[in-house]
């Protein structure tokens, strides 16, 4: 049974990107960490999240979405992130925040959410597992509106190069070649889509802001938030009558600017999606909204 | 049957004519005309034809699709300036390409209801001189400064000025929720039909040749009237060859590669321009001494999902005209005149592919044999879009006017009108011949 | 496009300059104005015909103060002389002198108006010098009137009398301000037909008139003054000056019509709008004209052929038409040119095609009578027009005032009041007829 921790409010992730940064410069003391991997058995709460109003129309308007009396999915994620992102920078977390990357995403929407909703947010971290290029994990939130699930989302990370064990063997894994199917749509993304998403849900990450901050942790240009590539596509996509879950798996990064080309192929319930760089045709994710 | 029926007898709703400016190109002749000057023209040029001048006329209704905020009662300020009653009353419509039709087809069904005795329907566009916005981050700091009572409020709202904010914007024609163009929407249907790029060529050619047949025939003498010294289409290349067209590289889906075959040839180029159609009902022409074309039977509006891939851009008049039929009980082949707006060569002929495709006839549009094959020979005899330019909202106008005259110089028949509209949407018709 | 020198030297101190030196002042014209008198002034009658006193009765019925003798000192409007019965020379002497009396009290914008026989080549020798040489005489006195003033004649045919319809309509005319810029000229009346007007500020009313050429200048004031006139008029032009057209038919609340009027079918397609729209077809103007102006050394093929086709070919074309029609009561009136009386360098083509609408009215006249209409020419001379405002200013001021006695150029209004006169059914008797609105020049465009 996990620990509950109650946060007094939601913590403002500049805060937590300042912690991840104190970590990492601690990390490369000699002698600092363990490297004991266990995850902490701990859930972080926030009782009453009141979402913002202003801050969900900014939102609205950034995804081309209609303004409307409904909270997207994609921006309870990043209601729910900095949340998240607390146990992510606990001191006993064992995994460095910074460098880690975001596989994939899966939510389960329950039903249309308020925006006067009173919700209770509780995050924490399980499934340490291997992969194939170091160790991954589930971040999980949930969101409760007078203790009923609402809305339960999983988000998948992995820290490269550190090894549950001993390093694998290297396996060769065959990659499908990708075949960009018929494009329904075609996104012009800014160079600044990200210090755009950034004003809107305060996600300061410097590998979206700018080609320079970006290159000071190792990614050679500025790349879009994945989060902002979900809430486009939801945004076009996402039912708005019932509950439904959605998925996304990120391949490759979305360099800024830049040109996706995306595609939808909708079935009775269900719509598939994928983008891919409209240039060289590369991947850049998949998945599938499925109603409930 | 007995005489008794629940709907009372509806009148007819006659046309008794149109005007149209001619369209130019884009930046060209027209480039510092605004629509108000061209509607407010094609107006005039109708009054002029028709003996109009001081008269009240029902309703002038139709739109622009690229519209400036200040234009927003463009009709009633077209009708102000021009030499109709100034009481008569106006209002815009906007339905994308489908702008001019959808205002003939609402002023036919208020004439037929007996609401009105007459009315006049149209539509205007410039991409010349075409709204320019400010940037989204101008405006809203703009907004908010507008909106700030104290002096501090002011200077903080000034300090999120960036020098970027000075970057205007420009109305695309893109589609909003999927960020294409037209063009490589209409790409991407013309590669699902197989339309290969000497049909789109030989449908362009045969537009440019009708056209200029119908002028070198004066068909046009009483349907335009010159404006700012244009009297002709100024896109019309009637020495226009298959060798010339098939020269021309793709400039749509170019991100098919070998499979892309739209080019500027058989794409319809942007234009400016504005049209005029005058309806009536029979006692208002009568009383008037006017002539009487054609009625206008009926017409349907479509719409499809373009958006998520299940259907092509402009693919809605397939839908709209299956419809259309079976509620006037006719089938595709009973019309004498095609009139399917050339927005692309490729817009065309995938409708004419659908409608003889058996799959796509049961499927989509549920019927239990395809529409079939029309006679080519009826197909936009006097030349369409390709041709003549499209200034979105005039070529409901032009199409209209057209066939009307046509039909009248046949003295039967009927005639069929397709107009795509963006958005997945298309608005087709019925002319009848008198 | 206006006169600068005519308001200079009628006007302040540029006025006293002009009479200080010499200069010729033309005057400004008393031009025809909805509900102005008819004359500025008592008209007197002279001449002893068994007439004048009809004449003299209809001048009355008109609300005009009519003397038969000159009296006092004060102004008069207008001198009619009454010769229709002079049959010697002799006989000019005393009128004559009589109206030379008089001339001094002529108001401004005043008129000499003859009213004489035909001079015909099967009467006798004295009594044809006398008919001619009264119509030398009045041209004459043209010359020397100022102050806007004008000299013409009726002149009556055979079996026609002072008080057929006709010709107490051309009196008319000729009195009012219709005629300010027509000078030196004769009408005239050959038969008793036509029928005076039951309002002269309407006489148009319920006709229904087709104008070609009529998108601007002449055409347009031909279209305007109809319409002022109680015509509904249906305005013609090439497709191509459709813009200005519509701008004409809106101002004259009628229809415009886009033609070739060199098409086979122009006369079929005018006649199918005027019955379709109007429902009927009385009066025709044929006014669509071009100039090709070259030397005949320089001329081509293309030139001359175009100058042929429009002003003259497509005339014979269209009146076919309309007589095949047997529109009844059709009225005609055709432009034709002073170039084409007395020819003008640079315009073999054009003088041509002028010449040959004179010659074309003579010959129709009878054909278009048969169904109870008639046919006839206006020849204007030097009119101030969007085509003469292209002449070098020095050139254009020296033709506007050298040879015309009235000093200036004409307006296109002048000529579309000749028009809108020979168009009427009170000119019923005028027939084949070219009259000239030239302010008495002897040149003209």
């Amino acid at each position: 049974m996990r620990k509950t921790i109650d946060l007094e409010r939601v913590p403002t992730l500049g805060s937590l990107y300042a912690k991840a940064l104190g970590d990492r410069v601690k990390e490369l003391l000699p002698g600092a960490k363990t490297s004991l991997l266990v995850l902490p058995e701990v859930s972080h709460r926030v009782a009453a999240l009141r979402p913002d109003r202003d801050q969900l129309v900014a939102y609205q308007r950034l995804m081309g979405d209609t303004v409307r009396e409904e909270l997207p999915s994609v921006f309870v994620h990043g209601l729910v992130f900095p949340v998240a992102m607390s146990v992510l920078v606990r001191d006993d977390f064992p995994l460095p925040l910074l460098g880690m990357v975001h596989l994939a995403n899966s939510v389960e929407h329950f039903r249309p959410i308020s925006p006067s909703s009173e919700l209770e947010v509780i995050a924490y971290a399980t499934d340490l597992r291997e992969h194939r290029s170091g160790t991954q994990l589930d971040m999980v939130a949930e969101v409760r509106q007078a203790d009923e699930l609402i809305w339960r989302g999983v988000s998948t990370y992995l820290a490269r190069g550190v090894w549950l064990g001993s390093k694998p063997e290297r396996v060769a894994v065959s990659h499908d070649e990708f075949v960009p199917p018929r494009r329904s749509a075609s996104w012009s993304l800014a160079a600044d889509t990200g210090r755009a998403y950034a004003a809107v849900m305060g996600d300061y990450n410097p590998i979206h802001l700018s080609a320079l901050s970006a290159k000071a942790l190792g990614m050679k240009r500025a790349i879009a938030h994945g989060m902002y590539l979900a809430g486009r596509t939801l945004a076009s996509s996402a039912p708005h009558e019932g509950g439904y879950t959605w998925s996304i798996d990120f391949a490759t990064p979305v360099f800024l600017p830049s040109r996706v080309d995306v595609s939808f192929i909708e079935s009775v319930d269900s719509t598939r999606f994928c983008g891919w760089n409209a240039k060289s045709g590369k991947p850049h994710f998949s998945g599938t909204i499925q109603r409930l | 049957m007995s005489a008794q029926s629940d709907t009372p007898a509806i009148r007819q709703a006659v046309i008794i004519g149109g005007n149209r400016i001619p369209f130019a190109r884009s930046n060209g002749a027209y480039a510092k005309a605004s629509n108000q000057d061209m509607f407010t023209a094609a107006l005039d040029g109708l009054v002029a034809r028709f003996g109009l001048q001081g008269q009240r006329i029902g309703a002038v209704a139709g739109g622009a699709v690229l519209k400036h905020s200040k234009d927003f009662n463009l009709m009633r300020e077209c009708v102000l300036g021009s030499s109709l009653a100034s009481d008569t009353p106006a209002y815009d419509v906007q339905m994308a390409c489908a702008t001019g039709m959808e205002a003939i087809g609402s002023l036919a069904n208020k004439i037929k209801l007996g609401q009105l005795d007459s009315g006049i329907g149209g539509g205007v566009d410039t991409t010349s001189d075409a709204p320019i916005a400010v940037s989204e981050g101008l405006r809203s700091m703009l907004l908010e400064l507008s909106r700030a009572r104290s002096t501090s409020a002011k200077l903080k709202a000034m300090s999120k000025f960036r020098p970027s904010f000075l970057a205007p914007n420009a109305p695309g024609t893109g589609e909003p929720r999927t960020g294409l163009s037209m063009g490589d929407h209409q790409a991407l249907t013309t590669k699902a039909w197989n339309i290969t790029r000497e049909a789109q060529d030989e449908l362009a050619l045969a537009s440019h040749k009708n056209l200029a047949a119908a002028y070198e025939r004066h068909f046009f003498d009483d349907l335009i009237t010159p404006f700012a010294g244009v009297s002709k289409d100024t896109n019309l290349r009637g020495d226009s060859t298959i060798e010339k067209l098939g020269s021309l590289k793709p400039v749509f889906g170019k991100s098919l590669g070998d499979a892309a075959t739209m080019t500027a040839g058989n794409s319809t180029p942007l234009t400016d321009g504005a049209s005029a159609v005058l309806l009536g009902s029979e006692a208002f022409a009568r009383e008037n001494d006017l002539p009487m074309l054609a009625n206008f039977v009926d017409f349907e509006a479509a719409a499809v999902d373009f958006v998520h891939g299940a259907e092509g851009l402009l693919m809605a008049p397939a839908y709209a005209v299956a419809r259309m039929l079976k509620r006037n009980n006719l089938t595709l082949q009973d019309f004498d005149f095609y009139e399917i707006h050339e927005a692309f060569a490729g817009t065309v002929l995938s409708t004419l592919a659908a409608w003889e495709d058996e799959e796509f006839c049961k499927n989509k549009l549920g019927l239990d044999a395809p529409l079939g094959a029309i006679d080519r020979s009826k197909l936009n005899v006097t030349g369409s879009s390709l041709a003549a330019g499209h200034p979105f909202a005039a070529t409901g106008g032009r199409l209209v006017a057209t066939l009307a005259k046509m039909l009248h110089e046949k003295g039967s028949g009927r005639g069929l009108i397709s107009v795509c509209a963006a958005g997945g949407q298309g608005v087709v018709a019925i002319l009848e011949a008198r | 496009m206006a006169d600068k020198y005519l308001e200079l030297v009628n006007s302040g101190f540029t006025k006293n300059l002009a009479k200080t030196l010499g200069l010729p002042r033309p005057s400004i014209l008393r031009r025809y104005e909805p509900g102005a008198p008819l004359v500025p002034g008592p008209v007197l009658l002279l001449g002893g015909s068994p007439q004048a006193q009809n004449i003299s009765d209809t001048l009355l019925g008109w609300g005009l103060d009519v003397r038969r003798h000159a009296v006092g000192e004060g102004k008069i409007g207008a001198i009619i002389l009454l010769l229709d019965e002079v049959s010697t020379p002799g006989e000019l002497s005393e009128p004559m002198l009589a109206a030379g009396h008089a001339l001094r009290q002529l108001a401004p914008g005043g008129r000499v108006v003859s009213i004489s026989r035909k001079a015909l080549a099967t009467d006798a020798p004295a009594l044809t010098a006398t008919r001619s040489g009264l119509q030398g005489s009045l041209r004459s006195l043209g010359r020397e009137l100022r102050g806007g003033a004008t000299a013409n004649g009726v002149v009556l045919g055979e079996r026609v009398d002072a008080t057929a319809p006709s010709a107490i309509a051309a009196v008319r005319f000729l009195l009012s301000g219709r005629s300010a810029y027509v000078d030196g000229q004769f009408l005239e009346v050959d038969t008793t037909d036509g029928e005076l007007p039951a309002n002269f500020e309407k006489p148009l009313a319920g006709k229904v008139a087709v104008v070609t050429g009529a998108a601007r200048g002449i055409g347009a004031a031909i279209a305007a003054t109809l319409f002022r006139d109680g015509a509904t008029v249906v305005v013609v032009d090439v497709p191509a000056a459709g813009d200005a057209l519509a701008k004409v038919a809106n101002q004259v609340a009628g229809t415009a019509l886009q033609l070739d009027i060199t098409r086979v079918d122009a006369g079929a397609v005018i006649i199918d709008h005027a019955l379709a729209r109007h429902g009927k077809l009385d009066i025709v103007v044929h006014n669509a004209g071009i100039t090709r102006d070259k030397l005949l050394a320089n001329m081509d093929a293309a030139r001359w052929d175009s100058v042929i086709a429009v002003n003259i070919e497509s005339q014979l074309r269209m009146n076919e038409t309309f007589l095949g029609a047997e529109l009844p009561g059709l009225r005609l009136v055709s432009l034709a040119s002073t170039s084409g009386i007395a020819g003008n360098r640079g315009q073999t083509n054009y003088a041509a095609s002028k010449a040959g609408v004179m010659g074309m009215v003579t010959a129709s006249a009878q054909a278009f009578a048969a169904s109870g209409g008639g046919i006839n020419a206006v020849a204007p001379g030097f009119i101030e027009t969007e085509m003469t405002a292209k002449i070098p200013v020095a050139t254009r001021t020296v033709a506007r005032m050298l040879m015309p006695s009235l000093m200036q150029g004409g307006l296109p209004l002048d000529v579309a009041e000749a028009i809108a006169f020979l168009a009427s059914d009170a000119a019923g008797g005028i027939n084949g007829q070219t009259l000239r609105v030239c302010g008495q020049s002897l040149v003209g465009a």
